[in-house]
């Protein structure tokens, strides 16, 4: 999956868009939904930046639907957690025999959770979808982050992708001689795996330190950046968006459902 | 265990921003310190790093079908120590939250904190006690990592019991978040562990120079664990 991301996210159609603008509207989507004290505004954000995915980024349907599956274990555990321990309001359910309700109030967060949840994740999908990572390298140079961060981080980011396919490799390998067929020999073969691709990224690793040496590598990675300017006119449609979303999320604060 | 964007309400996720910043800090100043000394230091940072984002979107074998990720973090604590695991740890949850929807940018420090510190440094405080207790190697890298997994779970339920106490209260909260993740994490725990304890083997028997330069093991004791084993 996670080739898939970044392959859209360098070739969407709102690649062109400055980083820094797509950054913008992302996290303050982010905030904007994680603050919100009533769910409108969290799915608002959910529709809008869906609709940015699907129709300006042009992001097929059905790889959208797909990545939306993927927090739902979690969600699922931790808002069963969150209906029965939290009370307030009426009793609407009780499991007999044992100290588990649930209430008006409980359902009323968990509702919230998941919307906050879901806005979050759309902005967050929205980020990961049409911004590379190469794009924020930049945006964080500019921030002043250290610059041993950044080069860590760009250095692991290469490492990644040849190491995604190396795993596919041996993975592929184990599968066809049966290394997964009962459950300890999957343990096994599995640790296999990971040992062999540690040695091998290893080694990956020091060949890499000589490559870099040989072209007289002085600790420091210099990286043109491609920036591109943020038109007013769009820098004001953010602005005029995230204000419209929080006065949104200021004035249905106390709506609730049940 | 990463906690869903969004799934944090407001003073909890900066506040565990707050608390995750020290730890990056000290690890941030460690690694520059490591890289001026000796720049070779920067490339193997790097490849650990993305070895642990590898082998955590990878799926583990378990029982009950669930979707089970291991954390690689303690291979990292043992092999660099814990606060510089902090660092690989923040790189790689953000590559995961931007590459796999896994976690979030506000729930980032949370989960710094749960996987790429607390577990850690459970890790590494188990393999400095057990290497000076002179237990066997593999044992202390299995218990290690098994418990380094589940130091991470407990602190994940801690977090959420913290953001959602309920009309239980704190320790009710706890006892909930903890239970309904122990299906999912125990097994995990104990497979993480048996995986690293393997990939520690595999380390010793190819290519223990990596462990050796690293101070982790002398010679002797590698030639002692490649001689049992052969």
């Amino acid at each position: 999956m996670y080739e898939v991301l970044e392959d859209f996210a360098r070739t969407n159609d709102l690649r062109e868009v400055s980083t820094g603008l797509k950054l913008i509207i992302g996290l303050s989507s982010i905030l904007l939904s994680v603050s919100s004290p009533g769910l409108i505004a969290p799915l608002l954000v959910a529709v809008s930046m869906s609709t940015a995915i699907l129709f300006l980024a042009k992001i097929p349907a059905k790889v959208y639907a797909r990545l939306l599956l993927i927090p739902v274990t979690f969600t699922l555990m931790s808002i069963t957690v969150i209906l029965f321990i939290t009370g307030g309001g009426e009793v609407l359910f009780e499991v007999p025999g044992l100290p588990l309700t649930i209430t008006t109030g409980s359902v009323n967060l968990a509702i919230l959770l998941l919307a906050r949840v879901f806005g979050g994740m759309c902005s967050l999908y929205f980020i990961a979808l049409t911004t590379p990572m190469t794009g924020i390298f930049d945006i964080l140079r500019k921030l002043r982050v250290p610059a041993v961060f950044i080069d860590l981080a760009m250095l692991t980011y290469r490492f990644i992708f040849i190491l995604i396919e190396e795993v596919g490799e041996i993975h592929r390998a184990q599968e066809m001689r049966l290394g997964y067929g009962r459950f300890r020999e999957s343990v096994q073969t599995f640790g296999m795996l990971s040992g062999a691709l540690f040695i091998r990224t290893w080694e990956s690793g020091e060949a890499l330190v000589l490559a870099m040496d040989a072209r007289c590598y002085d600790g420091k990675f210099d990286v043109p950046d491609d920036a591109r300017p943020i038109s007013a006119l769009s820098l004001a449609a953010v602005l005029i968006y995230c204000f419209a979303i929080l006065s949104i999320s200021l004035s249905t604060g106390g709506l609730t459902l049940v | 265990m990463h906690i869903m964007e969004g799934f944090l309400p407001d003073p909890w996720w900066q506040i565990w921003f707050l608390v995750s910043l020290p730890f990056i800090i000290v690890g941030l100043y460690r690694i520059n310190k490591l890289v001026q000394e000796k720049r070779e230091v920067l490339p193997l940072l790097a490849v650990a790093g993305a070895f642990v984002f590898v082998l955590s979107s990878l799926k583990l074998p378990s029982f009950n079908g669930s979707c089970s990720h291991p954390t690689g973090t303690g291979l990292g604590a043992v092999l660099f120590g814990p606060c510089i695991t902090a660092v690989l740890g923040l790189i790689v949850l953000i590559f995961q939250a931007i590459f796999l929807a896994h976690g979030g940018i506000t729930t980032l420090g949370a989960n710094v904190f749960s996987m790429g510190i607390a577990g850690p440094a459970v890790a590494y405080l188990i393999y400095k006690a057990g290497t000076r207790a002179g237990a066997n190697t593999y044992a202390t890298v299995f218990v290690a990592a098994a418990l380094a997994d589940l130091a991470t779970y407990v602190v994940t339920s801690i977090q959420l019991a913290l953001a959602f106490p309920g009309a239980t209260g704190f320790v009710g909260a706890f006892t909930a978040f903890a239970a309904i993740f122990a299906v999912t994490q125990i097994p995990l725990a104990i497979i993480e562990g048996a995986v690293i304890a393997l990939v520690f083997k595999y380390i010793v028997q190819l290519k223990p120079e990596i462990l050796t330069r690293l101070n982790l093991l002398s010679e002797s004791t590698i030639q002692k664990l490649r001689e049992a084993a052969a």
